[in-house]
C-alpha cells in the first residue's frame, strides 16, 4: 500500500466508457474492485447486473452478497472456462436486458475485448472487467487500480472502521491524463464518492479545487 | 427358476417359473444365464422410448409374465405411416434391424393386441383386429392368450375350456364364480378386456405431448449439420399449431431415433412461454446438439413441447411497453445463458425471512423468476460473502469476549486495528437445535483491508471453561465470514 498517494487536481471521470477494466493487485482489494466496478454503472439504469466468473474465483473470494450491495439486482454466472465467461458477458452486455458485464475475463486477448466494447455499445450496458494484473493488451478504455485503504476516522467513535475506502488510478485512458482518486462509500446511499481531502489522508488540498462531488454509484 | 425361454426351449416343454433342478432334469444339457430383470427393464424402458417415433404414447407391458411386452396407442397414427399393415411391418422390420426379433399385432383393445401378437396369424403376416373381426380372431386361440395366471389356467383346462371360444356361450355369472379373482384380476375381467367390453388403462412412459413434430427418414443421419437442418424444420412445424392455439412453450425436448434402437435426447427450458422458432434453434444449438448420441446415424427426430403455457396471460402483470420488453430480454438472455451453462450456473438471489446471512439471501437458478435485489437491513453487511464461513486461526484478544486483535486466516497473520461490534444473531433454534448464538464483528487491519467476522459461541453462557465438563461443552469459535468494501 502506499501511504501518500498524490491524488489528482483533475475532475474524477464519472461517466463510465463502454469497456473499462478494474484490476485488484492483491487478494484483499477484491472487494474494493468490485464496490468500485459497481459503482461504474450508469446513474438511474436500474436492469439488473451480470456477474461472471469462474466458479473458483466464487469459492475463493465470496460471492457478490445483495444486502451488501444495496438490493441491487444481479445475476449471477460462475461458469468453468474462460472461453464461457466471455460468451456470457457478451451476450449479456449486447442483450439491452443488463445495465452492466461484470467479468473476471484474465488472460483474455485484444480482440476479445474488442468484442466486449462493440457488445457493450450495442446494448447500452457497459462492460467491466476484473482482473489481477494490468500486463495484458486490452480494449478497455479506462484501465483502473484499485486498493482498498484504511478507513477515515470517524470522531464518534475512533475505535470502529469508517465507511469503506478505496485508491483508484487511472493508468491508461484513452485522451485523459492518468491520475488517482481517493473514494470512500457513503453510509446512507452506499454510492462512492470523492473522499474529502482536508480528512486524515494525502497531501494538502490547494485551495479553488472544489469540493467533493458526489458520484453517481 | 427359469424366467425367460428361447422357441426350442419352449419346444422342449419347459416352463417359465420352473424351478431350475426340474428344468435340468428334464434337459441336462440345457444353457442357462443368470437373469438380471433391473437390466431388463431399463432396455425395455429405452425400447419405449425409442417406439415412441411411431406413438406419442408408449407404455411397457405391466403384466405379471415378465417384461417383454411394449404397448403402443396408435389412434389415428397408421395412416401416416402408410396404413395398418404397412405400420406393423416398419415396426417389425426396424426392430429386426436393431436386432430384436419381435411380434407385432394390432388390435381395438391392449388386451385383444396382446393375443394376437403371440397366438395370431399363421401365415407370417402380422395380424390386424377391427372392431368387427375381434371377436372372431380371438375365438381360435388358447386361453392362456387372456394374460391369465397359471392356477387359473389348469382350472380352466380342467373345465375343458381350451380356446377363448369356449367361453363366449358360457354364462357370465357362473364363469365369475367359478374363477375367483386371483392376482386383481380375473378370467371374466380379462375376456371384457380383451372384446373391449371393460375399460383398461395404459401408463405411458411419459406422459404424451400435446404439442409434437416429428420427421423419419429412409438413410440415417449421422453429421450434426444434417440433424441441424432437419430440426429447423420441426421447430416451425412445432411452432405453428402453437400459434394457432395461441400457446407458448416454456420446455422443449429433441428426442432423436437412432437406427440401432436407441434413443438420445435433449431439452431446453425458458422462462417465459414462446414460439419463436429461431429463438428455439437458437436455444438448442447453445445447449450443444453435440451433446445428442448419434451412434451409427438418426432415422427419426422428434421435437416436443413439454410445457405449455398460454401466451397472452403473462403481459397483463407488467406495466408498460418499455417494462414489457425490457422483461422480455432478459428472460431471453436467461434462456439463453441457462441452454448453454446449465441451470445451477445462472443464478439469481432469492430473500429469505431470516437473520441468518448465508440463509437471508439465498441463491437461485434464475430461470423463469424475476430477478430482484434485496436491501437487507440498515446494519453494514459484506459485499462479498464466503460460503461456507472459514475457521480463523490463533485470535489473540485483550478480552475473551471481545473482537480479536490479532488472527490468522489463510495463512496469513492479520493486525486488526480498528473493530466494531458485536451485533449478535442469535440461532434460529426452530431450524436447527444444535445452532449457537453468532456475534458478529466489523475488523480493520493494518493493510486497510475489512473483514466481517463471527464468534460461534458465548463465553460464560455456553462455555465457563470449567474442566469438568470438558466433555459436554464446545468452546466458542472464530469465522471469517465475508468482506466489507
Amino acid at each position: 500500500m502506499n501511504p501518500s498517494p498524490i491524488l489528482s487536481q483533475d475532475p474524477f471521470p464519472e461517466v463510465a466508457a463502454p469497456l473499462e477494466e478494474a484490476c485488484a493487485p492483491s487478494p484483499r482489494d477484491v472487494g474494493a474492485a468490485v464496490l468500485f466496478a459497481v459503482s461504474r454503472r450508469r446513474a438511474g439504469d436500474d436492469r439488473p447486473l451480470l456477474m461472471t466468473a469462474p466458479r473458483a474465483l466464487f469459492v475463493e473470494y465470496g460471492r457478490p452478497y445483495g444486502p451488501g450491495l444495496a438490493g441491487l439486482p444481479f445475476i449471477l454466472a460462475p461458469v468453468s472456462t474462460l472461453a464461457e465467461a466471455l460468451w456470457t458477458m457478451e451476450q449479456g452486455l449486447r442483450s439491452g436486458a443488463v445495465s452492466m458485464g461484470l467479468g473476471a475475463v484474465e488472460g483474455a486477448t485484444l480482440a476479445q475485448t474488442r468484442r466486449l466494447d462493440f457488445a457493450a455499445k450495442q446494448g447500452e450496458a457497459v462492460g467491466l472487467i476484473l482482473s489481477r494484473g494490468l500486463e495484458g493488451l486490452s480494449a478497455a478504455r479506462r484501465r483502473w487500480r484499485i486498493s482498498t485503504q484504511p478507513s477515515a476516522v470517524d470522531p464518534e467513535d475512533e475505535r470502529a472502521p469508517g465507511p469503506g475506502r478505496l485508491l483508484a488510478e487511472l493508468t491508461r485512458g484513452r485522451g485523459e491524463r492518468p491520475g488517482a482518486w481517493m473514494l470512500e462509500q457513503d453510509d446512507e446511499t452506499h454510492r462512492l464518492r470523492l473522499a474529502d481531502r482536508l480528512a486524515d489522508l494525502g497531501p494538502p488540498s490547494i485551495a479553488g479545487t472544489g469540493a467533493p462531488s458526489g458520484l453517481a454509484a | 427358476m427359469l424366467h425367460a425361454l428361447n422357441p426350442a426351449a419352449r419346444a422342449a416343454g419347459l416352463r417359465r417359473e420352473q424351478g431350475q433342478a426340474d428344468a435340468l432334469a428334464m434337459i441336462p444339457y440345457l444353457l442357462r444365464q443368470p437373469a438380471d430383470p433391473a437390466a431388463d427393464e431399463r432396455a425395455l424402458k429405452a425400447l419405449a422410448h425409442w417406439a415412441e417415433r411411431w406413438s406419442p404414447s408408449v407404455s411397457v407391458d405391466p403384466s405379471g409374465d415378465g417384461l417383454e411386452g411394449l404397448f403402443l396407442d396408435v389412434t389415428g397414427a397408421a395412416h401416416l405411416f402408410g396404413g395398418e399393415a404397412a405400420l406393423l411391418r416398419q415396426i417389425r422390420d426396424r426392430l429386426a434391424e436393431a436386432g430384436i426379433p419381435a411380434r407385432v399385432a394390432m388390435a381395438p383393445t391392449p388386451g385383444a393386441a396382446w393375443a394376437l401378437a403371440r397366438w395370431g396369424g399363421g401365415d407370417g403376416q402380422a395380424p390386424i383386429a377391427a372392431d368387427d373381426t375381434v371377436r372372431d380372431l380371438l375365438a381360435p386361440l388358447p386361453v392362456e392368450a387372456l394374460r391369465i395366471q397359471d392356477r387359473t389356467l389348469r382350472q380352466a383346462r380342467r373345465f375343458g375350456l381350451k380356446r377363448i371360444g369356449d367361453l363366449y356361450p358360457m354364462p357370465r355369472a357362473g364363469l365369475a364364480r367359478r374363477f375367483r379373482k386371483e392376482g386383481g384380476v380375473d378370467l371374466v375381467q380379462r375376456l371384457d378386456q380383451a372384446l373391449g367390453h371393460a375399460a383398461e388403462a395404459l401408463v405411458p412412459v411419459r406422459p404424451p405431448a400435446r404439442y409434437r413434430a416429428w420427421q423419419t427418414w429412409m438413410e440415417p443421419v449421422a453429421d450434426l449439420e444434417g440433424v441441424e437442418a432437419r430440426l429447423s424444420e420441426l421447430v416451425a412445424d412445432l411452432a405453428a399449431p402453437l400459434e394457432r392455439d395461441g400457446q407458448g412453450a416454456r420446455s422443449l425436448t429433441l428426442t432423436g431415433f437412432r437406427s440401432d434402437g436407441g434413443a438420445t435426447a435433449l431439452s431446453v427450458r425458458m422462462g417465459l412461454p414462446g414460439r419463436d422458432a429461431g429463438i428455439w434453434l437458437r436455444l438448442f444449438r447453445e445447449a450443444g446438439l453435440g451433446n445428442l448420441e448419434l451412434g451409427f446415424g438418426l432415422d427419426a427426430l422428434m421435437l416436443t413441447a413439454d410445457v405449455v403455457e398460454p401466451m397472452p396471460a403473462r403481459q397483463a402483470a407488467l406495466e408498460t411497453e418499455a417494462e414489457t420488453r425490457q422483461a422480455e430480454s432478459l428472460a431471453a438472455l436467461l434462456d439463453r445463458l441457462t441452454a448453454r451453462l446449465g441451470e445451477d450456473r445462472v443464478l439469481a438471489p432469492e430473500a429469505v425471512d431470516s437473520w441468518i446471512p448465508e440463509r437471508a439471501e439465498r441463491l437461485r437458478p434464475a430461470l423463469g423468476r424475476r430477478v430482484e435485489g434485496d436491501a437487507g437491513g440498515m446494519s453494514r453487511r459484506p459485499i462479498l460473502l464466503l460460503e461456507p464461513p472459514e475457521p480463523i486461526k490463533d485470535p489473540l484478544f485483550d478480552l475473551p469476549d471481545g473482537a480479536p486483535v490479532r488472527f490468522i486466516w489463510r495463512r496469513a497473520p492479520r493486525r486488526v486495528t480498528r473493530a466494531e461490534g458485536p451485533e449478535r444473531l442469535s440461532p434460529e433454534w426452530w431450524r436447527t437445535a444444535k445452532a449457537r448464538t453468532r456475534d458478529y464483528y466489523c475488523l480493520e487491519d493494518a493493510d486497510g483491508a475489512r473483514y466481517w467476522v463471527f464468534r460461534e459461541g458465548l463465553y460464560g453462557r455456553d462455555y465457563t471453561g470449567d474442566p469438568k465438563l470438558v466433555n459436554e461443552e464446545r468452546a466458542p469459535s472464530w469465522w471469517m465470514h465475508g468482506v466489507l468494501p
